[in-house]
């Protein structure tokens, strides 16, 4: 009876054994066995180099610089104590601090642990020279990113970090993993699958104690591509210079080609910070900063254009036949609109459409705004690109706003005349961006023809693809030799608003403008118009941020182009 | 029939040493950590180990009734020794260098346990029957008496700390004592006693056997400690699927991810070369070897050699379980050796003079 117990106990448990081992090899054998190819397989992955960025002129303006790291492989070491007192002797740094940030980030024996990173090179070479005394101790050579030019060029290169994790999800199926570095806003975000590299790797068949065994394959990395900007680092430092840190933006433009040769937004940031761990504490700075360092104000900063827009209002009063070069408008220093004044900069008397333009008379945009009601002011403003994207190859780029009528009714409130007022001289809810007032220079210098911004020459060898006139707008030539005559004027005339700007070699057509912003902050300040003399017609903006009168804006106008002309650039 | 028995216990002790010995020239095919030495070592031990076998078949294993309290008490000798002056090795003193040769004197005492408990059954009751109920003896006489028998050699094995063959002395004794005929009041009071203890058992524990047992429960506690090895065994294991990756072919095995691979967990490398087909068969044929065990019991005419047969059917039983049941990671790892496969002298020859004891009971159970 007993013996019987025992035997079915027996058969009992070899069944249980049978069954789990059914279970483990049949139904799990597939994870299991998956298991035991990542046990042995590993991937070391090889780092594809980012491609470089040079200038129209072939400057370096962005690199891959080697950088030593100092690791430790844990399972390799001998003598711990020995190899910390060591390198605190030669790198300089307290030995526990060492110790501690290897305890830190060890995980496994064989995941080797930097220790120190970026040491000069003269320090890696006295590690390298003493390794044989350190068994463990490894120098490891990565590439970091470096912008030579610092600062100066920060807005238009962008910066480059490790990937997070919003992008990886998006980007997984382009060849972006966990360890990616990516480019952040400027040409490094918006040519990212261009200069990335092709990560490569060595797969190799590993031992428990992660020692190579033999050698499976190897993927070779390959090199981004090298891109050429349309940038002039030289017009680049220039505007670095003549903005001189305020807040503000200068760029420039080939006119005929859309090609973008300066482009600055200060203040600027050092885009090295981003690709150096160490300056971590500088990053944060950065972010926080109130004065907003990291902003692209050339293409993300919205603001009143202020007097420039009369540009906008000569073209649709004139080619409307709302007025003509025989039409003028008393200027008493004030438009009297029931019973509020809307004022003038000075008692002009009488002016026509050059005048007004030469002198920035609000009195004649006034009249000229009512006669032409604020329908037609929309649709001539949206027609030189307000509103909308200029499609400069930078991510990010905003649109601005262009108020109309519609857009009052949808916010629930009415449309009066006091508005067609403001919006006639670029005040009230009309914002742009200077890239915005650049191309506008470009199209009323080029009569109506609408270049293209962009920043990209060549990708590899490959000369890009050129934008130049995609559009021409539906507007009489007559109409905008008489408004070259007025931004002419604002030069030239000794009443003129730029006279500034009157010199010798340079032929200058321009607008300035002051725009208010709220009632306690300064006024902003512009200038923006196009040189034809020289050896490229060139359009510009100048745009200080609550900068005060356009004075200032004519005045770092002057100084930079002066600067060119010393340096023979343009 | 009975040549019947005779012919399988062979065939299929045969078929597990043969196993044993393909697992091994794997496990140590040209590897640093585990010197091929083990496979020609064991190879030898089989030969003499076939030999023995087929010696004690023809001895008449009341030999063994008259040696049975000379072999315990040597026994204990010998684990007071050890504790003494033993080798030590791994954290536990288990070795003894005798001559020359290293044993391990907790082998030799299964052996001297299981005959000195089925000569006391024998000799309390020399009766043919199993159901005697008149023949009781007791509190004392039934269960104090081999419990005592069974707790000196138990303690002097957990002191070297080897807790899990101490256990198995444990088990091997209840085993015989249900099989003497112990009244069931008597057994579930054991098992009630046995349970209470658990508790205050787990202080005396040293802090690794601890650790294996938390890791038992959850293996990922401890990863690439204590957990370590349970986890790649399962994947070693799993990872055989059906057909396995081929002799010589687990990698699991080959680079050394599967430590004490020769020893106690010969049973994964089986697992991972020869797959689920493999490993049905090597539980296969400890079950036919076992269920022949039990059939010689139940036929042996005596009840020395019915209680013999039970204590060698019944370590054979825990040790192939529990030693599979520690690869699968359904026991904790104890350090139990698969019978007739791990490598190990002592274990190696115990288990062979146990099937040729076997041998020689079957021969003579008609006697009577």
């Amino acid at each position: 009876m007993r013996l019987k117990i025992v035997r079915i106990i027996t058969v009992f448990l070899f069944i249980v054994l049978a069954l789990d081992l059914i279970y483990i090899q049949a139904f799990q054998g597939r994870k299991y066995f998956g298991l035991s190819v990542n046990n042995r397989i590993r991937v070391i992955p090889l780092e594809g180099q980012r491609g470089r960025i040079f200038d129209r002129n072939g400057e370096v303006l962005v690199e891959n610089r080697l950088s030593f790291n100092v690791t430790v492989i844990p399972q390799d070491v001998r003598n711990q104590e020995a190899l910390f007192s060591f390198l605190s002797q030669v790198l300089n740094v307290d030995q526990k601090r060492l110790v501690a940030r290897f305890q830190q980030k060890r995980h496994t024996p064989f995941a080797p642990v930097a220790v120190v990173e970026d040491i000069d090179q003269r320090t890696a070479m006295i590690l390298e020279e003493n390794k044989f005394r350190f068994p463990g101790l490894y120098i490891q050579e990565n590439f970091r990113r470096w912008y030579p030019q610092g600062e100066v060029g920060a807005h238009v290169l962008g910066y480059v970090g490790k990937i997070d994790s919003a992008k990886v999800e998006k980007l997984k199926d382009y060849g972006y993993s966990q360890q990616s570095i990516v480019g952040y806003s400027g040409i490094e975000e918006y040519y990212d699958q261009y200069l990335k590299g092709v990560e490569g790797g060595v797969q190799i068949e590993v031992n428990s104690r992660g020692q190579q065994v033999r050698l499976l394959g190897i993927r070779e990395p390959e090199r981004g591509e090298d891109l050429q900007l349309t940038i002039d680092s030289r017009i680049q430092k220039a505007a670095y210079d003549a903005l001189a840190g305020s807040h503000g933006v200068i760029v420039v433009m080939d006119l005929d080609s859309g090609e973008i040769l300066g482009l600055v937004s200060s203040p600027g940031f050092d885009p090295n910070i981003f690709s150096d761990e160490k300056r971590g504490r500088e990053k944060g700075a950065l972010i926080l900063d109130s004065a907003a360092p990291l902003l692209n104000r050339a293409i993300k900063g919205q603001y009143p254009p202020g007097s420039v827009f009369k540009t906008v209002m000569a073209v649709a009063g004139l080619s409307t036949g709302k007025i003509t070069t025989k039409t003028s408008f008393h200027c008493p220093g004030f438009y009297q609109l029931g019973r509020r004044r809307f004022r003038c900069t000075h008692v002009h008397y009488d002016q026509n459409i050059v005048q007004g333009l030469g002198h920035s008379c609000n009195v004649f945009f006034y009249n000229t705004g009512v006669l032409l009601g604020p329908d037609n002011i929309h649709r001539y403003a949206q027609m030189f690109g307000f509103g909308e994207k200029t499609q400069i190859d930078l991510p990010a780029e905003e649109v601005g706003q262009v108020p109309s009528r519609a857009l009052r009714k949808k916010n629930n409130s009415d449309w009066y005349k006091g508005d067609t007022l403001n919006f006639s001289i670029g005040q009230g809810d009309i914002l742009v961006t200077p890239i915005q007032v650049v191309r506008l220079m470009a199209t009323l210098a080029r009569s109506g023809q609408v270049p293209q911004p962009h920043l990209l020459k060549t990708i590899g060898d490959q000369p890009f693809v050129k934008l130049s006139a995609v559009k021409a707008l539906k507007v009489d030539a007559a109409v905008f030799d008489i408004v070259h005559k007025g931004m002419r004027m604002a030069i030239a005339d000794e009443h003129g608003t730029a006279r500034l700007l009157d010199m010798k070699g340079f032929e200058i057509y321009g607008k300035t403008g002051t725009a208010q912003t709220v009632p306690t902050k300064d006024t902003h300040a512009w200038f923006a118009g196009y040189n034809l003399s020289g050896s490229k017609r060139v359009a510009f903006c100048v745009f200080l941020e609550y900068g005060g009168s356009s004075y200032y804006a004519v005045r770092v106008a002057q100084t930079f182009l002066k600067t060119l002309r010393e340096q023979n650039i343009l | 029939m009975r040549r019947n028995i005779d012919i399988l216990i062979w065939v299929f002790t045969l078929l597990i040493m043969g196993a044993g010995l393909i697992a091994l020239y794997s496990a140590s095919y040209h590897n640093v950590r585990v010197s091929n030495e083990v496979f020609y070592d064991q190879q030898m031990f089989a030969v003499v180990g076939i030999l023995i076998i087929y010696l004690l078949s023809r001895v008449d294993y009341r030999f063994f009734f008259d040696a049975a309290y000379i072999f315990y008490g040597l026994n204990v000798i010998l684990l007071v020794l050890v504790l003494v002056a033993g080798r030590h090795a791994l954290g536990a003193t288990r070795w003894f260098t005798f001559a020359g040769i290293s044993f391990q004197p907790s082998e030799p005492a299964k052996l001297a346990l299981i005959l000195v408990l089925a000569r006391y059954f024998a000799g309390r009751r020399p009766s043919v029957s199993l159901n005697d109920k008149d023949f009781h003896g007791g509190l004392w006489q039934d269960l104090m008496v081999p419990l005592l028998i069974t707790g000196v050699p138990m303690l002097l094995i957990f002191k070297q700390p080897d807790l899990g063959t101490s256990l198995l002395f444990f088990g091997i004794c209840f085993i015989m004592l249900f099989t003497s005929g112990l009244e069931y009041k008597y057994l579930l009071g054991l098992s009630a006693c046995c349970l209470t203890a658990l508790p205050f058992a787990w202080h005396i524990l040293k802090d690794y056997q601890k650790d294996r047992l938390l890791v038992f429960l959850n293996p990922n506690i401890d990863p690439m400690g204590a957990g370590y090895t349970i986890i790649q065994s399962k994947i070693a294991i799993g990872s055989g699927r059906f057909f396995g990756k081929g002799w010589l072919g687990g990698t699991q095995n080959q680079l050394n991810f599967l430590p004490e691979r020769h020893t106690d967990f010969i049973f994964s490398v089986i697992g991972e070369e020869w797959g689920l087909l493999g490993t049905l068969a090597v539980v296969s044929f400890y079950f036919v070897l076992i269920y022949c065990g039990l059939k010689i019991a139940e036929q042996v005419k005596d009840k020395f050699g019915m209680q013999l047969a039970i204590g060698i059917v019944g370590i054979l039983t825990l040790q192939a379980t529990i030693n599979i049941g520690m690869v699968l990671g359904l026991c904790p790892v104890v350090g139990l050796t698969l019978p007739l496969m791990s490598y190990g002298r002592s274990s190696f020859m115990i288990f062979v003079i146990m099937i040729g004891l076997l041998l020689s009971l079957s021969k003579r159970r008609t006697i009577f």
